[in-house]
């Protein structure tokens, strides 16, 4: 009976993964970022459903099924976080007024706090699209990030864009396979609303200059249909209705140097096609902490920036009665901590 | 089983109804033929009939009430269905009154009617009874056929039932519009934001893929594991980094694509060196005032390590 109980009580511990992806990019040598998604709150099922979106997003160096329990709190992430290498933490909570994402470096910080002003998910994307694409080795390789308008006049922008630089692991132009190249994350920064665009799209590689129906045949593997037609010649010769529609975008072609897949070769122009996969954000940059959801604040959208020597502490508990609910759930965790 | 189903009837009857007394000449002609084996049980002690009535009432005494509310009850259900189907109860009823007054009109004349017959005529009234149930057409009531006396209750438990629930759907509706909040649904089109926005994303990825394209053409036919072509490589990697060094800052594409930008935000040589900030950002150079010496050094140890970096 004991011996039972005992095999039972070993269920418990939390095996040791041995990690597939090193800490360090054999090629580069850099330290490869590595994040956890995860959420502080009850959310309600949409949130739960744009947290799954978020890590499909981070892969593949995320905690695609990291379970959370209801008593997890910051500080037992951040003890995992250690050993695993995780570098980067999203979190989502959900308040009355708006839900909240924040992107915090481990272990020190800063911690950005972004309101989610609004969010579609990966299925709304899809369901909006007459075709969605998803390639089964779409989430196999970390998406490229693109950060424009954020500029490097502001200090907290400046912050933002190092965040986000780092969030993905860092490119080597000379070694990187343009195959591995598959999805783009783009943020876009509007400075008269002060909203960022948060924006997921998976690329696609067409050749150019090759009639719609030739590109359709190569790629489909089908027998097209030639019941209406006099000659075989007159099924490459007659014009498509869908080949005027290349002409306009001459600016997104690239030439390449490596063969990428069956259909574009190496030295053949391609146009690239941008398809939206999902979630997609808009984010308003709220708050940034030094520390990990604590610590002074460097910045802050609805309060001036009080003085930097006061105490973190101190500001805290004045915005929380100006700002939103949002604040005193971190300021839980601050005394957890 | 018979008899005694006969039994109490009697005795109730010979409580319950004393009216209607002359009705039961009709029964009792009706009877007449069964009269020759009545006659035949006609001859039990008067004893014997004695102790059984008794021990008849005895076994019936408790059952007696229960009757009477079953009855009572049956009446007021037959009565509240329908209004329609009054006259057709009364009908099944009454015959139900002619068989009882039979039986007590025999009990008076001190026979004892056998079970069988008595049976046939129940049976009878049973089945008229039944058949007038059968008959009815339920009413589309959203109730149904409900044999309790107590339908307005039932109407107005169901009614707050309803309200209840209705209640109870929208506090739910509200929770979940809640939840939403913030949730929106993509429209089937591009408008002129997503469509800028890809646009800018396409520009990126150009912008890399050009890159990718310039850096790797130059090691192009050249396999990168064999050592002698790592050579290579390597040298023209130097060449390309110092004709690189030569342009004007602007010009240099980023080594880490990664960390590439629109135009917008291109201002600063990528190289970190060069950048104006450099000393600020590096956390290796914050205490850089405290110890001069070792920094310098320190500082011209990085810059090289740098550049040596960005050869590879």
């Amino acid at each position: 009976m004991a011996r039972i109980r005992n095999k039972k009580r070993k269920t418990f511990v939390k095996p040791v993964k041995v990690k597939k992806h090193a800490n360090v990019d054999h090629i580069t040598g850099d330290k490869v970022p590595k994040s956890f998604v995860f959420s502080r709150g009850k959310l309600p099922s949409p949130l739960k459903q744009l947290q799954m979106d978020l890590r499909k997003l981070m892969l593949p160096y995320t905690a695609l099924k990291l379970k959370e329990k209801k008593r997890n709190n910051l500080k037992d992430f951040l003890n995992v976080a250690g050993p695993m290498g995780v570098t980067h933490f999203l979190i989502i909570s959900k308040t009355d007024t708006a839900p909240f994402l924040r992107v915090a470096r481990t272990p020190q910080g800063p911690t950005l706090t972004f309101k989610i002003h609004e969010y579609s998910l990966a299925v709304d994307v899809a369901q909006s699209q007459l075709r969605p694409r998803s390639p089964q080795d779409l989430f196999k390789n970390p998406p490229l990030i693109v950060l424009s308008g954020f500029g490097s006049a502001e200090q907290h922008l400046k912050l933002t864009t190092i965040m986000f630089q780092n969030i993905f692991p860092s490119i080597d132009v000379n070694t990187v396979k343009l195959s591995s190249c598959q999805r783009i994350v783009l943020l876009n920064y509007n400075k008269d609303t002060k909203l960022v665009d948060f924006r997921h799209y998976s690329i696609r590689l067409q050749p150019v200059g090759v009639s719609r129906r030739i590109r359709k045949f190569v790629q489909n593997h089908q027998v097209p249909d030639l019941r209406s037609l006099q000659d075989v010649s007159d099924y490459v010769t007659k014009a498509g209705y869908g080949s005027e529609s290349e002409a306009d975008d001459e600016a997104a072609t690239v030439t390449l140097t490596s063969d990428l897949n069956r259909v574009n070769k190496a030295s053949t122009k391609s146009a690239v096609k941008l398809q939206e996969i999902g979630p997609r954000m808009t984010l308003q940059l709220v708050k940034i902490e030094e520390g990990l959801c604590s610590g002074s604040v460097i910045f802050n959208e609805y309060g001036t920036v009080v003085d930097k020597n006061q105490e973190g502490r101190k500001q805290d508990n004045t915005e929380d009665s100006s700002e939103d609910d949002g604040d005193q759930e971190e300021d839980g965790d601050e005394e957890e901590k | 089983m018979a008899e005694e189903s006969h039994i109490p009837q009697t005795v109730i009857s010979s409580r319950k109804r004393k009216v209607g007394h002359r009705k039961g000449n009709k029964v009792m002609k009706k009877r007449k033929p069964f009269l020759g084996m009545a006659e035949r049980v006609k001859k039990i002690d008067p004893k014997l009939k004695k102790f059984l009535r008794k021990k008849a009432r005895d076994y019936n005494s408790d059952v007696e009430e229960d009757e009477e509310e079953g009855s009572l009850n049956d009446k007021e259900g037959f009565t509240n269905v329908d209004g329609d189907d009054y006259g057709d109860m009364e009908d099944g009823s009454d015959e139900l009154e002619n068989d009882s007054e039979g039986s007590e009109t025999e009990e008076e004349d001190g026979e004892i009617q056998p079970g069988i017959t008595k049976f046939s005529e129940g049976c009878r009234a049973f089945r008229m009874a039944f058949k007038s149930i059968m008959k009815k057409s339920v009413s589309n009531d959203s109730l149904g056929p409900v044999l309790s006396g107590h339908k307005k209750l039932l109407a107005e438990k169901l009614a707050e039932e309803a309200a209840e629930r209705k209640v109870h759907g929208e506090a739910k509706k509200e929770k979940q519009l809640l939840g939403e909040k913030g949730h929106l649904k993509p429209a089937n089109y591009l408008d002129s934001h997503e469509k800028f926005l890809i646009s800018v994303a396409t520009k990126g990825v150009v912008k890399l893929f050009n890159a990718v394209n310039k850096a790797q053409n130059a090691q192009k036919g050249l396999n990168p594991s064999r050592s002698k072509d790592a050579k290579v490589i390597k040298k023209r990697r130097k060449e390309a980094f110092f004709s690189e060094l030569g342009k004007t800052p602007g010009a240099i594409s980023s080594a880490k694509v990664n960390s590439f930008s629109t135009p917008a935000e291109a201002e600063g040589p990528s190289w970190a060196p060069l950048r104006d900030n450099y000393m600020l950002t590096s956390s290796k150079f914050k205490d850089w005032d405290k110890m001069p010496d070792t920094a310098v050094a320190d500082d011209i140890g990085r810059m090289s390590e740098d550049s040596s970096s960005d050869d590879d």
